[in-house]
């Protein structure tokens, strides 16, 4: 009995082995079929994966297309006509002024602007800005920058905008209020200071933040330079930035500009030099609060004599939230030593200007925003008048996204 | 004579030279410690306090982007709103786009919600998927792998040292995530909404099922009519838990709470972004702990 009950569990034992076998044979087998299945699925995609597109086809080439609108509805204490001859006295005489920006009562379209960006090759990006408005077409900046320079050098040639100062370099559209600040507007009028042109700028190799620029252009701008007969404007900036902790940003910067004009039919030089500074402290994720200044003086011979003016800005920025922001500026000529004998008998002190906004983005691809300016620098038909000016504006940009600014 | 004092001076450079590597967020930083130890400085631009979308592009940044030997962004998108322009003041030719010292981790990930059409219409979506995949621990090993054979490849002469670290976290990770998935598995019946698709990748990888976000659209601030179907659905739905990062607004999250008594879980989108989530494993333990218990 005892020999039986080994005997047969060892025959239990066996037989159990050959099914065990068995179910794992018919288990490869159907393994080997779902492979041989998976695999050819594989082949199938792989087929399916193939180069498919269009032989001669460039569109993954594109580059990074952006359109910018801005409009404005505006109400102003001046009509159209008056205000379309305003002077600012000592820098823009009546009729001189370029009104690009929200001209009329009413309703404007500003301008509509292309943006396009592409890298070209290993050794250049193209950046390319057309500015359109109802009867104009002008190239706003069109140039390329090197990106293989080495040591921290960094080659900039084409049409651009001058990175004197802190505001000159900004498009209208991420301007933090709808008008140019005065004594930018006073200087260079509203195309801002560009011209064809070489930059070079050098980024110093140490903690704290050091750029050195210079740049070499033609110097076409009728405002404070306009003698164009060959290159005659050189800048040159210096420009740092230390933070304080982790939410406080100070940014500052120095400029000297030399150029040209060719007032009394004789070329004078004209010379400006340039102070800013930037405190931004980041509140919160969305949150900060922007103080943004700059000083501008321009010292330019006219053959007779010598004028010296100058002016500043002052811009306070609270950011509420990715949604909402508001704004004060204040805007002064501070000196304006020149021949003023054309407005005798009217008052020419004091020339300056306030704006309050506020900014509503409901994406931060477009922004409203409500500003009131009231304006103390303007001469209109003759008289000092001081203005009133409420204005809703609406800009959008969309396709590519262009980065924030600082 | 020179040239054995030049090859000493330049032997002795190379030696004490580390390479300086800038990640755009916090826990890539982490992981290049990891794998690079004492032979790399790491810096992160990106704070974890605020919306990895919006870095704030201070000066200060370019800097530190001027004397980076490698780049590493996150990649997908995320960094779309501030890096470029920063990268193209920093003159720094090492790390561009194309460059050997530029490193897109998006490009070694299987991104997920890869939308089948894209216009802002639909919000701040990305082309290319969700970009934020770091909250997945399980990516961690396949981005260690990337920026191992990234260091290896810069720096050959410490390449040793750049293997041992590695496969020293690779085989502590692989600990990490055995013992962590099996704590992770009584979390699969947990319903959430969240406030930004923040967290999908972990949320799938462990079968948690989100039901919604608080912002109607990517990018875009809550509305009240969303606000109030998004209580309906959690009602109905019987979900109690809402995910929050650090940088949006909470007021939404509480008011939502308290209409359907679900519970605020504040959870870390990137390392060190709330209290107590510095390291990478802190930073993952942080993320379950708030999601599940």
């Amino acid at each position: 009995m005892k020999k039986i009950i080994p005997l047969s569990m060892l025959c239990a034992l066996s037989l159990m082995a050959d099914a065990t076998l068995d179910t794992i044979q018919k288990e490869l087998e159907t393994q080997k079929q779902k492979t041989a299945t998976l695999e050819s699925q594989m082949q199938a995609l792989s087929r399916a994966n193939t180069n498919q597109s269009a032989s001669f086809s460039q569109n993954a080439y594109l580059p990074d297309i952006a359109f910018i609108l801005d409009m404005s509805a505006v109400a102003r204490d001046v009509n159209n006509t008056a205000y379309s001859n305003y002077a600012i006295p000592g820098f823009i005489a009546p009729g001189d002024a370029e009104l690009i920006f929200n001209p009329n009562r009413g309703f404007n379209l500003n301008y509509a602007e292309l943006a396009l960006h592409s890298s070209v090759d290993p050794y250049f990006d193209a950046f390319l800005v057309l500015h359109l408005q109802s009867n104009v077409f002008e190239i706003e900046e069109a140039y390329v920058i090197t990106t293989s320079l080495p040591m921290g050098l960094r080659v900039k040639a084409g049409k651009f905008r001058s990175d004197f100062g802190r505001l000159n370099k900004k498009h209208h559209h991420s301007w933090h209020f709808d008008s140019q600040a005065l004594i930018h507007e006073a200087l260079f009028g509203p195309d801002a200071l560009k011209d064809p042109g070489v930059q070079l700028q050098w980024v110093a190799p140490t903690d704290t933040y050091l750029m050195l620029g210079a740049e070499a252009m033609q110097g076409t701008n009728e405002a404070s330079f306009g003698a164009s007969e060959s290159n005659n404007l050189y800048t040159g900036y210096l420009k740092s930035s230390i933070d304080i902790g982790e939410s406080i940003s100070l940014l500052g910067g120095m400029s000297i500009i030399h150029g040209e004009n060719f007032e009394n039919n004789t070329l004078n030089p004209t010379d400006l030099y340039g102070i800013d500074f930037t405190f931004r402290d980041q509140l919160g994720a969305y949150s900060s609060l922007l103080w943004q200044n700059e000083f501008i003086q321009r010292e330019k011979s006219l053959g007779i004599r010598v004028d010296k003016q100058a002016g500043f800005y002052s811009e306070l920025i609270y950011t509420y939230n990715n949604n909402y922001a508001t704004g004060l500026r204040y805007d002064a000529i501070t000196q304006n030593d020149t021949d003023l004998s054309a407005y005798s008998g009217v008052d020419t002190d004091n020339l300056d200007r306030f704006t309050a906004m506020l900014e509503y983005k409901p994406f931060e691809m477009s922004r409203l925003r409500l500003s009131y300016t009231y304006d103390r620098s303007k001469i209109i038909s003759g008289e000092r008048k001081n203005i009133n000016d409420v204005m809703l504006s609406l800009n959008i940009s969309a396709g590519a996204h262009s980065a924030h600014d600082f | 004579m020179k040239k054995i004092i030049l090859t000493l001076v330049l032997g002795v450079t190379l030696a004490y030279a580390n390479i300086n590597v800038d990640t755009t967020y916090s826990t890539l930083g982490a992981i290049v410690k990891k794998i690079g130890a004492e032979h790399v400085n790491v810096t992160v631009l990106g704070s974890s306090k605020y919306d990895p979308h919006f870095i704030v592009p201070k000066p200060s940044l370019l800097a530190k982007l001027r004397r980076a030997d490698l780049l590493i962004i996150n990649g997908g998108g995320l960094e779309l709103g501030w890096l470029p322009p920063l990268l193209r003041g920093a003159h720094n030719r090492n790390i561009q786009n194309g460059a050997k010292g530029f490193l897109d981790i998006s490009h070694s990930i299987a991104m997920i919600n890869v939308p089948a059409s894209v216009s802002r219409a639909f919000g701040d979506v990305h082309a290319q998927g969700n970009p934020h995949y770091i909250t997945d621990p399980h990516q961690v090993p396949i981005i260690a792998e990337v920026i191992y054979k990234k260091l290896k490849l810069l720096d050959s002469a410490n390449a040793t040292s750049y293997e041992k670290n590695y496969q020293v976290f690779m085989q502590e990770w692989k600990n990490y995530l055995t013992e962590f998935d099996a704590k992770m598995q009584e979390c699969k019946t947990k319903k959430v909404v969240q406030y930004h698709l923040l967290f999908n990748y972990f949320l799938n990888r462990y079968s948690i099922k989100s039901y919604g976000n608080i912002e109607p659209l990517p990018g875009v601030s809550p509305s009240s009519k969303h606000t109030i179907e998004l209580i309906r659905m959690m009602q109905k739905k019987d979900i109690k838990v809402i995910l929050q990062d650090v940088y949006h607004e909470k007021k939404s999250a509480s008011f939502i709470a308290d209409k359907t008594g679900a519970r605020v879980a504040t959870v870390p989108h990137d390392v060190g972004s709330v209290k107590g989530s510095d390291t990478l494993k802190s930073f993952y333990n942080t993320i379950a702990k708030q999601i599940c218990h």
